[in-house]
């Protein structure tokens, strides 16, 4: 009649040492038990309640007990609910798994992590009555879109910054399957025909910009597990560049979070698993996609340049990366065009070229793999710098003209540059300018160069040369080296004279002068395919 | 009908009952009788009715457990079969005749029956009582029944049905024809019919059904024609600013001028009054006005203003700079309406590891305070929150060494402000009006106060014996209530370690309280299921609000001082009218327990927070409107407006607080198992 049968109670007695407990006795004792238990139950329903839970806990009987004054039990203490089990060959009958633990075991354990401390954070849950769309809040529609779900929680200091309005965001059951399709192709057959129609549909059908935060969310998501996956991250940063090639897409609003992707697929240490990865390939292009990007949003986004040189210049400077990631900075920097480089990383040329060839000297570095990837970085370098040296004299009028007219030419230059730059405003903000003060011992002209040879850059022939350039086999590059040797004191002469010369004439030249010369001094002859012929002839 | 039987029946019952002298006098007479009687005389002819009524009655003596089972069993089948109009009147009946069938075979230790009389019919009531079941259920010796405050009172107390006439004769008539005196006899002692001419009321009306009261229904009607004084105090900030807003129109209004107005305003009252007294309610107004000791109930037909009322506490001064920001506040509050929904900033805790047992808001919530059940009681400066990200200052501090603490702390980077010095589970905290001081109540049945500008422990209050569930500042400060698991309530004031009064007469734990706007009453709810309403000066209890139908939790005042609203176990919320102690509508929609609710500052909406991780805006001044239509119509229910429901992150919503610009703060827990 009680639920808690005679025998519970007979075995408790003898568990407690009494063992002649008559049976009218434990008849009795059963109904009063039952009685207790419930008076505590409904005790610690109340402790439960005001302790604001739906989830009874052993805290709470423990409270109970002690309500009653009695003494709790102790050994069940635990922040998480009990887990029960069900024990073999009963169908109700359960117990808490409680396993003996050896206290060497516990004491020789590592601590464990301490468990995060208790915070506040704070969003609006509605803003005159109406739920804003940020992940704090319940989603408002069924199908969630899940970049929303993705998005970290960046606002936790204080008010939230997006606050979009509920937007009624449903996927046409076309676009899903679309979706599907492209990520499996993504993921699994990167290398079909397929995929190259794919990123062509990608790359010019209108109508797919719902599916962009997806899109976003799935690279995100795919290069943050996969960097050891070579093919799948070319085939990622090929669904990227096809998306900014798109012009009924505005990606503009997930280039935050797309970003972080791409420059990890640049400047990653590893990217793939094999040998056979050609991670220089993928670099290079993803350098591309980076210069792409900040030429067409960087008017959108003011600090997106500088953060994105900022990140590579660190990559680039820090001796404690791989060598690849410095690979992978300079593609970087090269792509953002040769003023980046001419003014981030030509002053440091020197001191990193120190540093780079004992790694590429046979006798120095007996690794062949380093000494290859060491050539890889000093093609880069050459490659990137000779691109700026190019530009920069491309823009002087030829050399042997007499001073007077040249500094005729030049102001027309000045002229045209200005009408050059009201026409491209938007496009100085790409400029860095600090950096651009600093090295402008050389006068007002600099910044106005800057702007003439960045439109230059669109239409220069010797960029197409740039990769071939960076991937220029080492053998050639070391016989060029040895040649050096010899040629270097005849040219010196020259070169000493035309700094002379040039300081005459324009203090604009004088730096590219100088910059010539330092290029030369630390490359030797195979800086001259990047000097236009006029200059060479001059120099030489 | 043999009269010996009849003899029979007697000496047994005689017999039973050990009348031994009775029954020696019984059998003397008999025997002196019986030679007369022999030739049945007609002098002796005994009313056949009486006599099966005795034999009945003696036949029952023998306490055959099988009567209750069948008994109720029959009233069961007549009453789901009897008409359809009067049939859910009926069924009423049927519970508390079933829960005292139970407890009397329980009583008579006939623990099997009254077992299988319960397992048959439990499911009858489970939708309704499924609580009140769950507690008898376990009651299974005669010695719990004295022992269990709930079958205590159940078999002290009366039920209250109101019944119309014909179902009250139809019952009789039921009751007579089968002749089951025990089911008579337990409907005569435990029912209290409450019988009305005409139709049977609507099957909606039936909240206050099976209402039941410790100190019975009489009592409590008693208790509820006490007069209230629910008015706003006079002299209030609001009402300053009211005037003030006449007499100064523009916004740059210096401290110096507010205190002219108050003159002002002191002036002006004498001329009011004789202005009053033009009109024609003039006694009744003007009793309003003055508020002297025994004004008369309320029942202005205008809702423009409320009357006002005089403090009876001496209330503590507002220092100037703080009433000046108070004015500004109110300056520039927002108008909230059914049109006009809030804004609601939610804060919500992390990793708390299932250790929050509560939350609190200051006013202006830019503090939020956490109670732990580790002890502890975390203070957050939301204004902080903001700026610091890379260094942040924390500070412990406890009871016995702040200084010392507090030096040792500040390696450690948290956010907040960590107060020790309870010994048990913390459950409630409440702010001081201007978030200078705080309040906490533990398990450890001491409330202790801190001082959030010294971070310091001020004073441990003890008084009460028995874990303290909740604790409130009274709406001027300096005063607070407290309530807690030894069924009290006390009031104390700041500067005395002893409570001011203390309120008994809940029948269960006193689960939390509110003050009153006027700060003269306070409001409790209890685990009994009833809201009671307690004068602070003289400590009785002024009215009890009947209706919940499980634990209370929560409870909020309207500013205007008229309604109250409460929150219990089910979500079901309630709003009563002080003034007559009647429940204006419930609103349903919640599907789990309501933690916190809270009027907007102008009273036009009511916020309440849920388990079931929402937060519902109801519509306050629609409902009104609608009673004062309809307000003579019984039987009429009118549900609240539920105007917005807004879900959060499965996130239940532990407190709110709208702020003096009516901005509201949620507070909850982010808890990931659900």
């Amino acid at each position: 009649m009680s639920i808690v049968p005679k025998e519970t109670i007979e075995v408790t007695a003898q568990s407690i040492g009494i063992n002649n407990l008559s049976p009218d006795a434990a008849l009795a004792l059963a109904p009063d038990v039952e009685y207790r238990l419930r008076e505590i139950m409904q005790e610690a329903i109340k402790c439960m309640r005001h302790s604001k839970r739906n989830l009874l806990t052993t805290e709470d009987v423990d409270s109970a007990l002690r309500l009653r004054n009695v003494e709790p039990i102790y050994g069940f203490a635990s922040g998480d609910p009990l887990r029960f089990r069900r024990a073999l060959g009963h169908r109700d009958l359960f117990y808490v798994d409680d396993k003996d633990v050896d206290f060497k075991d516990v004491i020789e354990a590592p601590l464990p992590k301490a468990p995060l401390d208790c915070s506040v954070v704070c969003h609006w849950l509605a803003i005159e009555g109406v739920q804003p769309a940020i992940p704090e809040n319940a989603p408002v529609e069924v199908i969630r879109a899940p970049s929303e779900t993705k998005l970290p929680e960046q606002k936790e200091d204080g008010l939230p910054v997006d606050i979009r309005l509920p937007v009624k965001h449903v996927l046409s059951r076309e676009l899903q399957l679309y979706f599907d399709k492209i990520t499996e192709l993504v993921v699994s057959r990167s290398d079909s025909v397929l995929f190259k129609e794919a990123l062509a549909s990608l790359a010019t059908d209108s109508g797919l910009h719902p599916l962009v935060p997806y899109f976003t969310c799935f690279i995100a998501d795919e290069v943050s597990h996969g960097l050891s996956n070579f093919p799948l991250l070319f085939a990622l940063m090929r669904l990227v560049w096809s998306l900014l090639q798109n012009p009924h897409i505005h990606i503009e609003p997930y280039l935050h979070q797309l970003m972080p992707s791409v420059v990890t697929c640049l400047v990653a240490k590893r990217l793939g698993n094999r040998l056979a990865d050609n991670h220089w390939e993928l670099r290079d292009f993803t350098a591309t996609v980076v210069a792409s990007i900040c030429k067409r949003f960087s008017h959108v986004y003011n600090n997106l340049q500088t953060r994105l040189t900022k990140t590579l210049l660190h990559a680039f400077l820090d001796p404690k990366r791989a060598i690849t990631q410095h690979y992978g900075a300079i593609q970087g920097l090269a792509a953002l065009g040769p003023n980046v480089v001419r003014l981030l990383v030509v002053p440091n040329l020197e001191t990193y070229l120190r540093l780079l060839e004992p790694e590429m000297l046979l006798e120095k570095q007996k690794n062949e793999m380093k000494r290859h990837e060491a050539w890889r970085v000093y093609g880069a370098l050459l490659s990137a710098a000779g691109q700026s040296i190019y530009d920069r004299l491309k823009m002087f009028p030829s050399m042997p003209s007499p001073p007077a007219s040249t500094v005729w030419k030049t102001n027309f230059r000045i002229i045209h540059s200005c009408s050059a730059n009201k026409r491209r405003t938007p496009a100085d903000l790409l400029e860095e300018q600090p950096p651009a003060k600093k090295m402008g011992n050389d006068g007002a002209l600099v910044p106005l160069s800057n702007n003439s040879s960045d439109m230059e850059t669109d239409k220069d022939p010797a960029a197409l040369g740039d990769s071939s350039a960076g991937r220029s086999s080492p053998k050639d590059i070391r016989e060029s080296l040895s040649e050096r040797r010899q040629k270097r004191d005849q040219l010196e002469k020259r070169i000493l004279r035309t700094p002379a010369l040039l300081n005459q004439a324009w203090k604009d030249d004088l730096d590219s002068g100088r910059l010539l010369l330092l290029l030369f001094e630390l490359f030797g002859e195979s800086i001259f395919p990047f000097i236009p012929s006029p200059e060479m002839a001059f120099f030489l | 009908m043999d009269e010996e039987e009849i003899e029979k029946a007697v000496m047994t019952y005689l017999k039973k009952k050990g009348f031994k002298q009775t029954e020696l006098a019984f059998q003397e007479e008999q025997q002196r009788q019986h030679p007369k009687t022999a030739l049945h005389s007609t002098n002796s002819h005994v009313d056949p009715e009486i006599a099966c009524q005795i034999l009945s009655f003696s036949s029952e003596l023998e306490s055959n457990p099988a009567q209750y089972h069948e008994g109720y069993g029959k009233l069961r089948s007549w009453a789901y079969s009897s008409l359809d109009l009067y049939k859910h009147e009926l069924l009423r009946v049927l519970y508390p005749v079933f829960v005292h069938c139970f407890m009397d075979l329980i009583a008579k230790g006939h623990i099997q029956e009254a077992r299988t009389l319960f397992n048959s019919f439990r499911e009858d009531h489970e939708m309704m009582h499924a609580r009140d079941l769950q507690k008898l259920e376990g009651v299974l010796s005669p010695s719990h029944l004295e022992e269990m405050e709930f079958a205590h009172s159940l078999r002290q107390s009366k039920f209250n049905i109101k019944i119309c006439q014909y179902s009250y004769d139809l019952l009789l008539q039921y009751l007579h024809k089968t002749q089951s005196v025990v089911m008579l006899g337990l409907i005569n002692e435990h029912i209290n019919f409450q019988v009305s001419p005409g139709q049977p009321t609507s099957i909606s009306d039936d909240a206050e059904v099976v209402t039941l009261m410790g100190s019975g229904q009489d009592a409590v009607n008693l208790i509820n024609q006490k007069e209230i004084h629910w008015g706003l105090l006079e002299d209030s900030l609001e009402e300053r600013l009211e005037k003030a807003g006449a007499l100064v129109p523009d916004s740059a209004k210096v401290d110096g001028e507010a205190r002219e107005g108050e003159v002002e305003e002191n002036k002006k009252r004498p001329y009011e009054g004789g202005k009053q007294g033009a009109s024609l309610k003039k006694s009744k107004k003007d009793k309003v006005a003055t508020a002297t000791g025994k004004a008369s109930r309320v029942e202005t037909s205008t809702v423009s203003v409320a009357p006002r009322v005089k403090p009876e506490l001496t209330l503590p001064s507002i220092p100037a700079e703080v009433e000046h920001s108070i004015l500004e506040d109110l300056r520039n509050r927002v108008q909230l309406s059914s049109a006009a929904l809030p804004s609601i900033s939610f804060y919500t805790f992390i990793n708390t590891h299932n250790g929050l047992n509560c939350a609190s808001i200051s006013q202006d919530g830019s503090l939020v305070a956490g109670g732990f059940s580790d002890s502890s009681l975390k203070v957050w400066d939301m204004a902080k929150l903001g700026q610091q990200t890379g260094y942040a200052t924390s500070q412990i501090v406890e009871d016995s060494y702040p200084s010392d603490s507090l030096l040792g702390a500040n390696s450690g980077r948290k956010s907040y402000t960590l107060f020790q010095g309870h010994s048990g589970p913390v459950y409630s905290a409440t702010f001081s009006p201007f978030g200078d001081y705080i309040l906490s109540s533990s398990s450890d049945s001491t409330i202790r106060l801190w001082s959030t500008n010294l971070n310091t422990n001020l004073v441990c209050y003890k008084g009460h014996n028995y874990p303290v569930w909740d604790v409130q500042f009274s709406p001027v400060g300096h005063y607070f209530a407290s309530s807690s698991h030894d069924r009290t309530a006390r009031i104390w004031s700041m500067d005395r370690m002893q409570p001011l009064r203390i309120m008994a007469g809940h029948l269960s734990d006193v689960d939390c309280l509110q003050w009153h706007a006027n700060c003269n009453y306070i409001a409790t709810g209890s685990s009994d299921k009833t809201v009671r309403l307690w004068d602070v000066q003289s400590g009785e209890c002024v009215r009890i609000f009947i209706g919940h139908r499980s634990m209370i939790l929560s409870l909020a005042m309207s500013p205007d001082g008229r309604y109250m609203a409460s929150g219990d176990e089910d979500g079901t919320v309630m709003m009563w009218e002080l003034a007559s102690g009647r429940c204006i509508s419930p609103l349903v929609g919640h599907t789990s327990c309501v933690w916190t609710l809270a009027f907007s500052c102008e009273g036009s909406l009511l916020a309440s927070g849920s388990a079931d991780c929402t937060v519902k805006l109801w519509d306050v001044t629609a409902s009104t409107k609608l009673l004062k239509t309809e307000d003579n119509k019984t039987g009429s229910i009118n549900r609240l407006r539920s105007l917005k429901t807004l879900p959060t992150k499965s996130t239940p919503v532990y407190s709110l607080q709208f702020s003096r610009r009516n901005l509201l703060f949620a507070a909850g827990v982010l808890s990931k198992n659900t």
